[in-house]
């Protein structure tokens, strides 16, 4: 071809970052300085107060796997057997836990996600169900332990009816998402031949959100093992009570015992639970 | 021609399905040791009337002085709705430097284990790393090395809530690397670009829109992660919420609640549009790209 390559020029001068690029980066660095000051946010300690936190450190380094046996050596005259079962007993407690409060926020969820959806409930109702669940999902679940065990006396059923409430707060906000985004086909079809509200919901919602409704109530399942570490610690029930007690012994190589049990347990739990998902959707 | 209606097709796994679960139900429900069941009928009235104790709490007039256990000389309501919010402050300051601490940990670590960035068997071992991390509560990070290390401070809480965020923020981050279009990086790789100028020009505008909304997403989590690392010592709106209900001080407690909700919602509606904002860009062209779903969080904290 004749015509003349173009000749090379100086290289085309880079776009000077927009407005909200430069708004953005603005309000981190304020908002981290701020932070900074407001907590007195320090990184001394890390060299002023190593030795004091070494100590601890050294110790959770160094697990006391006898702690985790559930029998008694015979050597072991002093032992009691009842003390040695009591944190596979607790741990068996964070298990029943989670079920049942994964159960029974998820069926609680599903009720109120049918009706914080405009799909499936008139606008309303779906307003003041909306309002209601974020304010349900604002409070942690430390938050409703605290409640449950002063309200009734500590052990495990105010950690189950905590995590309930809990389960039910992110479980109805996953699946009324889902439900907004159903395909409406069914719907109409369903209306046509003059189903009620409830057979509408029934046929032709809940079988296309079944998939991810089960997925996000394993989602929840996993969480609430993870939970139950930390609700234990208001007296809530589970491993959490174990961890307070030794916690307050000041027992580390005892707790980074129990830390590594927990961490096997999870992950094989977290595994199972991941390869059902996959299944699932 | 009309036939009989067709046969219903089998329900039998279903069926299954829901009797085993029933079955897990039960099983779980009688292993449960001294769980006071008989105790869960009154339950609904017992907390409805701790709810009303709570809105009278919230319905009081500011200046006047409470009643009753627990008030110091002096509190009036108005000191007790300064007291919550002051406290909320501080958990968010520690929710936002833990997040920042997360996000600029895990942000380089990302690109040294991603597929299609990592330069060598590194990636496992970092992989390893983050799957580690978001096996272990936060709550273990604080109380065995941050809390020996900081003390009772905020800080401790901040760096627990950061060091714990760097697992899920680096497996997200390093997701989103994997899934950018790998044709911009051939053609700087091309060009003869090293390896730091490939990541800087072709991957990391690419992925950094995504990953700044986990950033967000995550921030809005350690919100409520940090109340759990205030009742352990760490400061915070988790330290009085524990004093405060721990000692039934209702009233009190509906004041602290209130403010919790109200400032978590405003937090989380603004970093959500921010969130929004980053994905779909500005408000004028989001028409016609609306539609696309945003990130769901299912897919952020597992």
């Amino acid at each position: 071809m004749s015509a003349p390559a173009p000749t090379r020029t100086a290289r085309p001068r880079k776009p000077p970052p927009g407005p909200s690029a430069i708004l953005g980066v603005v309000s981190i660095v304020g908002i981290t300085i701020f932070a900074v000051t407001w907590i007195n946010f320090s990184l001394a300690p890390l060299y002023t107060n190593l030795t004091g936190g070494w100590v601890v450190i050294r110790e959770a380094l160094q697990p006391d796997w006898g702690y985790l046996r559930w029998w008694c050596p015979a050597d072991d005259a002093g032992c009691n057997p009842t003390n040695r079962i009591r944190l596979w007993k607790a741990l068996l407690e964070t298990f029943n836990i989670a079920v049942l409060a994964s159960m029974a926020g998820c069926v609680l969820a599903m009720g109120m996600s049918l009706l914080a959806s405009s799909v499936s409930a008139p606008k309303p109702v779906v307003r003041v169900v909306k309002v209601f669940l974020s304010a349900v999902r604002s409070l942690p679940d430390i938050a409703y332990a605290l409640i449950f065990v002063a309200a009734m006396s500590p052990g495990p059923l105010p950690g189950v009816l905590a995590l309930t409430i809990f389960n039910m707060g992110i479980v109805a906000k996953l699946t009324s998402e889902s439900i907004d985004a159903v395909n409406p086909g069914p719907i109409e079809a369903a209306d046509a031949a003059g189903a009620t509200r409830w057979q509408r919901a029934r046929t032709a919602i809940v079988p296309q959100v079944l998939p991810n409704y089960l997925s996000y109530s394993l989602y929840v399942f996993e969480l609430n093992i993870r939970a139950s570490a930390v609700i234990g610690f208001v007296g809530a029930g589970g491993i959490g009570t174990i961890i307070n007690l030794e916690f307050n012994r000041g027992n580390y190589d005892r707790l980074s015992a129990i830390v590594i049990v927990i961490f096997v347990v999870v992950v094989a739990l977290d595994l199972t639970s991941q390869t059902l998902r996959k299944r699932l959707v | 021609m009309s036939t009989t209606r067709p046969k219903a097709p089998s329900k039998l796994p279903a069926t299954l399905g829901m009797l085993g679960m029933l079955a897990l139900l039960i099983l779980c429900a009688v292993m449960l040791e001294r769980a006071n069941w008989d105790r869960l009928p009154g339950v609904p009235g017992e907390v409805l009337g701790y709810l009303a104790k709570m809105a009278e709490g919230v319905a009081s007039d500011p200046r006047a002085e409470p009643t009753g256990r627990g008030v110091a000389p002096g509190d009036t309501y108005g000191t007790w709705w300064w007291i919550a919010f002051d406290k909320m402050i501080d958990s968010i300051a520690m929710a936002w430097i833990g997040t920042v601490i997360g996000a600029s940990l895990s942000f380089p670590l990302a690109f040294l284990a991603a597929n299609n960035t990592a330069p060598g068997p590194l990636r496992f071992a970092i992989r390893g790393l983050f799957n580690g991390i978001r096996a272990i509560p936060d709550l273990v990070f604080a109380i065995l090395v941050m809390l020996p290390i900081f003390g009772l401070t905020p800080t401790a809480g901040a760096m627990a809530l950061g060091v714990n965020s760097i697992g899920t923020l680096g497996k997200l981050t390093l997701e989103s690397i994997e899934a950018i279009d790998p044709g911009p990086m051939e053609a700087v790789r091309a060009s003869g670009a090293t390896w730091l100028q490939t990541m800087r020009v072709a991957v990391v505008p690419q992925m950094l829109p995504e990953t700044m909304a986990f950033w967000l997403y995550r921030f809005e989590v350690n919100i409520r992660a940090s109340a759990v690392l205030g009742v352990l010592g760490a400061g915070g709106i988790g330290k009085v919420l524990s004093d405060v209900i721990g000692h039934r001080l209702w009233e009190r407690a509906g004041i602290t609640l209130l403010v919790v909700i109200v400032v978590t919602v405003i937090v989380d509606q603004i970093s959500a549009s921010v969130r929004h904002r980053i994905i779909h860009g500005s408000s004028s062209s989001r028409r016609g790209r609306a539609d696309e779903p945003e990130p769901l969080p299912v897919t952020v904290t597992a």
